[in-house]
């Protein structure tokens, strides 16, 4: 059976969508089946990223139960290199849609959950994925608690700004491990962790803050904020060392070796 | 059917009565015993709470841990959430039906079985 992955961040702006993109794009070039799920219904972004055009049902569709998955799914298989199977489910950017999202109840959030929950039978089970990899809003949201719920393993993105690493600690103590959630580390953003002997120092002091694996450290590259949100690394730029620390990452969680 | 086939299977009935109510007592008696574990707080009778993340977040740990498991099987007996939990089947009947008089799950019997499911649909 295959794996449901989060990414969440406890703030905004922590590369949680580009590292899902990426992350996503890495396991289907390792051959795998991969759906990648835009969750962050207050700001959808993977339409754009994807640049997917004439969508007909959205992710908002399934979870509002009026389609079934498979009307939701695009392959975008032809976009990768490889014979990977790489697929995308869109949150819904129009206003309306996200007022729409914004204004739901308690009853309809237990539903969505069932629905997510649902998708380890549909997806996982008959359709045989090997991975749903979901791009969750920031913070304690309904729709991103309910993403991790569903899923078996949590990649937590931060950086090193102090109120990221006070919240993101919280989080690891007040929401994953309540859950029992299995979860990896990602310090984006990183200055100057190129030498090996800071890069180990910059290892251990990240252990003992969040007592929790580490799953990458990944450098602020200008490159990546250069290509504005134009590039899939993973697929455009293969010798890149961004491409390298999450083909790093990706392995790690194929190999089950974070935890 | 013959009048003498009737009434053997007659006793059978009461029997099997007295068993389905048996297992009822016993039920009570494990939510009880727990109570008394647990104290009442535990227990608030919150109706229209819906099984959600935030109520699953509330939960004490004990009770999350079962609840969580029937969110993921959709529906299950206590032997089956036990095999899950590695908890004790005694213990997950009585976690389900606390979880039961809280308002947050729903029970159904067939015949010797007790399922407990999150009732999704019927609510709003």
């Amino acid at each position: 059976m295959g794996k449901i992955v989060a990414v969440h961040s406890y703030k905004g702006g922590t590369g949680k969508t580009l590292l899902s993109v990426n992350l996503a794009a890495t396991f289907a070039k390792h051959g795998k089946k991969v759906c990648l799920f835009d969750l962050d219904f207050r700001a959808p972004s993977l339409f754009a990223i994807l640049k997917v055009e004439n969508t007909e049902f959205w992710l908002n569709d399934y979870l509002n139960g009026k389609c079934g998955i498979n009307k939701v799914i695009v392959d975008l298989s032809s976009r990768l290199q490889g014979n990977g199977n790489f697929y995308a489910a869109l949150a819904n950017p129009a206003t309306e849609a996200i007022r729409d999202m914004s204004a739901k109840d308690r009853k309809w959030e237990m539903r969505a959950l069932g629905k997510l929950l649902s998708l380890r039978n549909t997806l996982l089970g008959e359709q045989k994925f090997d991975y749903l990899v979901f791009d969750t809003s920031p913070g304690l949201q309904y729709s991103s608690i309910n993403a991790i719920v569903a899923a078996d393993f949590v990649v937590v993105a931060t950086t090193g700004d102090r109120s990221d690493v006070n919240g993101t600690r919280r989080m690891l103590r007040e929401l994953y491990n309540l859950f029992e959630k299995k979860t990896g580390l990602v310090i984006n953003k990183v200055l100057d962790s190129t030498s090996k002997s800071k890069k180990d120092e910059m290892d251990a002091r990240i252990k003992n803050v969040y007592q929790v694996p580490m799953l990458g450290l990944v450098p602020c590259f200008c490159e990546v904020l250069r290509a504005e949100g134009n590039l899939i690394f993973a697929q455009d730029k293969p010798n890149h060392p961004f491409t390298k620390i999450l083909d790093e990452m990706a392995t790690k969680i194929e190999a089950n070796e974070v935890n | 059917m013959t009048r003498e086939e009737i009434l053997s299977k007659k006793p059978l009935h009461v029997l099997e009565k007295i068993r389905e109510n048996l297992e009822r007592l016993n039920e009570k008696m494990e939510v009880m015993i727990e109570l008394q574990k647990h104290g009442h707080k535990d227990i608030q009778l919150l109706p229209d709470t819906p099984l959600d993340v935030m109520t699953l977040l509330s939960m004490p740990d004990h009770l999350r841990k079962t609840a969580m498991t029937i969110c993921r099987s959709g529906r299950a007996t206590a032997d089956e959430v036990s095999q899950q939990t590695s908890r004790a089947r005694a213990v997950e009947s009585a976690y389900l039906n606390q979880l039961v008089i809280m308002g947050y799950l729903k029970k159904e019997r067939k015949g010797r079985k007790a399922y407990f499911y999150a009732d999704r649909d019927s609510q709003g």
